[in-house]
């Protein structure tokens, strides 16, 4: 089975709450599930959408078209017109049909310009009877469910527009032919066992099935797979937990975009459990989280913390971000270990709130005013943020050096079901020191690899001043003092690059010589493995150069494989091509092709291999393919 | 013995600065206090204030330009043991830094800020600084100060700071008394500290100010003192210290405005919600099982997110 639906409605109206269900039900049954998020920088009104994909084993990527469509309103036809195709099930309440686009004030105007053109040049009204008469057209199949009078048939309990939700997924996997069994025990966990919401709830779940059933549009029944135990986590949820278990006691945060809800779901869980055998011997103890007053803030905040010996970190996106520079430089140049998670939106300024974008790369790379080393490292999907969080926290304590940890809003918002989380993947090595150290020299120069031992306020006396410093902390501007501590500070990079695994840097999937070369990071890694695949099942053969690390930066390994690439096809969520400019800055390595999108919503398989195939046969001669998919 | 809180780090603040007062009121204090020298950290901002701590023997940080507030805060909030206090001038905490001053009064963490107040920017050769008067105009302006002043005192009352007092670097017996009040107060305190730029400001000089400086406490009536249980004279006593606040010109008060013992500092509020945050607080938990990996079950912690 490969199932994609998109299921949308009004901001506020429940849509999380509908995909939470769809997502569990199946999950319930033993299957798989992958979905990202589309919403809109506004609480109430306007148009969003889960994207989510169902397989037996676990899907990737996401797909264009779908194969139901689930419209909680009438926007919801006329947002998602272009994404039916041959088979595309359209599930409406056939009291929207008299819509008209004019009357939809929540779709921006140019999106509704667009759907007017889009109708108009196809000869169908401006209404949802005509939208769907188009879809239709497009080879999609509409099926009109009376919404009120489904739900008021089951419950009397409340407005009926409060279950469209439960109903708009309940026909949906009535459709898929997921027994309804599964349905009412996700509804039993999205409702955290409210007794009297449950019960109404599992009423419309019935009277959806018993609809479906009795007009013909049941599905046959799925086969049940084997339950496995799993985590349903978000790529916010990741980071969080990875954070956790890699010691995180203190966090930081300015509400923003989509970085806060880590903030917020390490502050729900701030009194976190031991593992069994540590219960004993462990002080109970929690993670602190202190909202503030601005990024500046955050950051600052943060590093008063580590100094004392706390791993801590703080999570923004890209407006707080660039409120965080001088805090991050003065990281760099006391050696202060912060790691700063940055999930990507769309830039530049607001830009797009509530999107997906990968164009903060470079500005992360070089955050800050002055020269100073700094580890910048990404992830590409969930179970990533968790093991990729905690090395964050393990390398912003080797180095002593601020860490930058990129997340882009697509995987932020994506769910995932992660079957384990690996308590032993990642070492967490303790640092904690009761003693002060004697004669303590924090920036002394008698160190090989660059990097002297950390002092923490509260155990030992020693000063810091973002003023160039001698070994003690103290101002200086002697030329020599300056230089040798220039030399010390930048050496810690050598020693990273000589020390983190080349698999945390960047991976190579896929044969050793192919056809083509996929370059990417962040969220396209999903779509990119599923294309390869795609490509092998039509006789070209793909690898992919997944990179990870950008400083420092694994400049043989690229090299090595960029050197004898056929062709290379970078692939990136912005618009100047910001990991292609990286590889050419150190291999000296100029990519032609790209594919690229920044118009916010997440890459979709089929576009990418649309691209990659044009690319590949030559039917573009343009260098750079722009995606455009996405409501 | 007790610690000696001076080092010998070459200080080279002007002659006749009035930064050499609070310095030495900062280290008699804590002397007097019988602290050791991991007891305290100083967190300063930029400028000439921002070198103190290089002048102490103790923990300390120079940080950036009006950034003190929130690096001392997670200094305080990680380690609640310690003692912070926060040297740093006019611009850093009324100008750059002020909407960090202004969150810290909501806090109310329990740090000791000393605000160096000499009404300009004298490592930058003397700009008008936020606590200059409108119109003013010293030797190192071009012309009349063209912005109004931020009073310290009221907007550190308006802020929600507990203890809020004004201190003159001449007058180091009271400094050193005001500083040992503000360090055992269990809020975040503000002590506007009078300081003469003997270079740059040649109106508001140590003269200037010692013909008009007097003592609240002088008046024998005078009670800042909010203690537990006498949460009823809040309301009289805020309005008293606003009162006092807004006087400046021929007399300028001096001593404690406010001291509010009834807000619970901002530690203690976290104590309520994050399990054994005082005596166990991040800056000394262990992070590691003995195996060196994780100690964090994230199977029990997030169950709520286990699909079974």
């Amino acid at each position: 089975m490969d199932l994609n639906i998109a299921i949308g409605g009004p901001q506020g109206g429940g849509i999380d709450t509908s995909s939470n269900m769809i997502n569990r039900a199946f999950a319930e049954a033993g299957y798989n599930v992958f979905g990202v998020r589309e919403y809109h920088s506004n609480i109430k009104g306007r148009h969003s959408y889960n994207h989510i994909r169902v397989k037996e084993d676990r899907p990737r990527s996401l797909k264009y078209p779908v194969d139901i469509i689930v419209a909680l309103d009438a926007d919801t036809i006329f947002e998602h017109l272009e994404d039916v195709g041959p088979g595309t099930k359209i599930i409406y309440d056939r009291s929207f049909e008299s819509s008209d686009l004019s009357q939809a004030r929540m779709i921006m105007r140019d999106t509704a310009r667009r759907i007017k053109e889009r109708l108009d040049g196809a000869g169908f009204p401006n209404t949802v009877k005509g939208a769907v008469a188009y879809m239709k057209s497009q080879g999609g199949v509409p099926i009109a469910v009376p919404f009120n009078d489904v739900v008021a048939a089951a419950t009397s309990e409340g407005p009926a527009s409060r279950y469209f939700n439960t109903l708009g997924s309940a026909v949906t996997l009535s459709i898929a032919g997921l027994d309804k069994k599964f349905t009412i025990e996700a509804i039993k966990q999205v409702f955290s066992n409210k007794e009297k919401v449950v019960a109404e709830n599992v009423k419309v779940v019935e009277g959806a099935y018993r609809y479906a059933a009795e007009n013909g549009m049941a599905g046959t029944p799925l086969k049940v797979l084997p339950k496995k135990k799993r985590f349903l986590l978000t790529g916010n949820d990741g980071s969080a937990i990875g954070k956790l278990m890699g010691g995180l006691r203190f966090q930081t945060y300015y509400p923003i975009t989509p970085a806060s809800d880590e903030s917020s779901i390490l502050e729900e869980h701030e009194d976190f459990a031991f593992i069994e055998a540590e219960k004993k011997r462990l002080k109970k103890g929690g993670v602190v989280v202190v909202q503030t007053e601005d990024e500046i803030s955050a950051v600052t905040m943060a590093q008063g913390a580590a100094l004392t010996g706390a791993r801590s970190s703080t999570a923004t996106s890209g407006p707080g971000f660039s409120l965080m520079a001088e805090g991050i430089g003065f990281a760099g140049m006391d050696e202060v270990p912060v790691v700063v998670t940055l999930y990507q939106r769309g830039g530049p300024s607001t830009g797009l709130p509530t999107r997906n974008g990968q164009s903060d790369l470079l500005f992360a790379l070089n955050t800050g005013h002055g020269e100073f080393p700094r580890i910048v490292l990404s992830s590409g999907d969930v179970e990533e943020c968790i093991y990729d969080a905690m090395k964050a926290l393990n390398y912003a304590q080797r180095y002593q050096l601020p860490v930058i940890h990129l997340i882009d809003k697509n995987l932020a918002n994506s769910t995932d079901l992660v079957p384990e989380i690996d308590l032993k993947r990642v070492p967490v090595p303790q640092t904690l020191r009761t003693e002060p150290l004697p004669d303590f020299h924090r920036y002394t120069l008698k160190t090989e690899n660059g990097i002297s031992p950390m002092g923490y306020l509260g155990k030992d006396i020693f000063w810091m001043t973002g003023d160039e410093h001698d070994e003690l902390g103290h101002v200086t501007e002697d030329t020599e003092m300056r230089d040798a501590q220039m030399r010390k500070r930048f050496k810690k990079l050598e020693t990273a690059l000589s020390e983190i695994p080349q698999n945390d840097m960047a991976v190579l999937y896929g044969p050793q010589n192919a056809d083509i070369t996929f370059v990417t990071w962040g969220s396209q890694k999903g779509p990119i493995l599923d294309v390869m695949e795609d490509l092998k099942a039509e006789g070209i053969s793909a690898n992919l150069l997944y990179l990870k690390m950008f400083m420092p930066f694994p400049t043989q390994f690229v090299k090595g494989i960029l050197e004898k690439a056929k062709l290379v096809i970078d692939v990136e969520s912005n618009m100047l091509a910001q990991a292609a400019k990286v590889i050419k800055l150190n291999t000296g390595i100029e990519i032609e092709k790209a594919i690229l999108k920044y118009n916010g919503r997440h890459m979709t398989e089929d576009e990418i291999l649309k691209a990659a195939k044009d690319i590949y046969e030559g039917k573009t001669k343009e260098e750079v393919e722009v995606l455009e998919n996405g409501a | 013995m007790a610690h000696n809180f001076k080092n010998d780090v070459t200080v080279d603040w002007c002659p006749g600065c009035g930064d050499f007062g609070i310095l030495t009121s900062i280290t008699q204090a804590l002397g007097e206090m019988n602290f050791n020298g991991n007891d305290v950290v100083a967190i300063s901002g930029i400028g000439c204030s921002g070198k103190t701590p290089h002048y102490l023997n103790m923990g300390g940080v120079h940080t950036l330009h009006g950034r003190s507030i929130p690096y001392a805060t997670g200094v305080k909030l990680a380690n609640p043991r310690l003692k912070v206090i926060v040297p740093s001038g006019d611009g850093d905490m009324l100008g750059i830094g002020a909407g960090h001053f202004v969150a810290e009064g909501r806090r109310n963490t329990g740090l000791t800020l000393i605000i160096y107040d000499n009404e300009v920017y004298g490592l930058t050769k003397g700009q008008a600084a936020p606590t200059m008067q409108l119109g003013e105009k010293t030797k190192s302006l071009a012309r009349p100060n063209v912005f109004g002043k931020v009073n310290p005192i009221t907007l550190a009352l308006s802020s929600g700071y507990s203890f809020v007092a004004r201190g003159f670097s001449f007058d180091m017996k009271q400094l050193k008394e005001l500083i040992k009040m503000a360090v055992m107060h269990d809020g975040s305190s503000v002590i506007d500290v009078l300081q003469p730029c003997p270079t740059y400001n040649n109106v508001n000089t140590m003269e200037w100010y010692r013909e008009r400086v007097y003592k609240l406490d002088e008046d024998k009536n005078w009670n800042p003192v909010i203690n537990p249980g006498e949460e009823s004279t809040i309301d009289e006593k805020f309005q008293k210290a606003y009162q006092k606040g807004l006087e400046w010109g021929d007399r300028i008060p001096t001593g404690v405005f406010y001291d509010n013992r009834t807000i619970p500092s901002f530690t203690k509020r976290l104590a309520e919600f994050v399990p054994n945050y005082l005596e166990n607080p991040p800056s000394e938990q262990i992070v590691a099982a003995t195996d060196g990996y994780t100690n964090v079950d994230p199977y029990v912690t997030f169950a709520d997110k286990i699909i079974q």
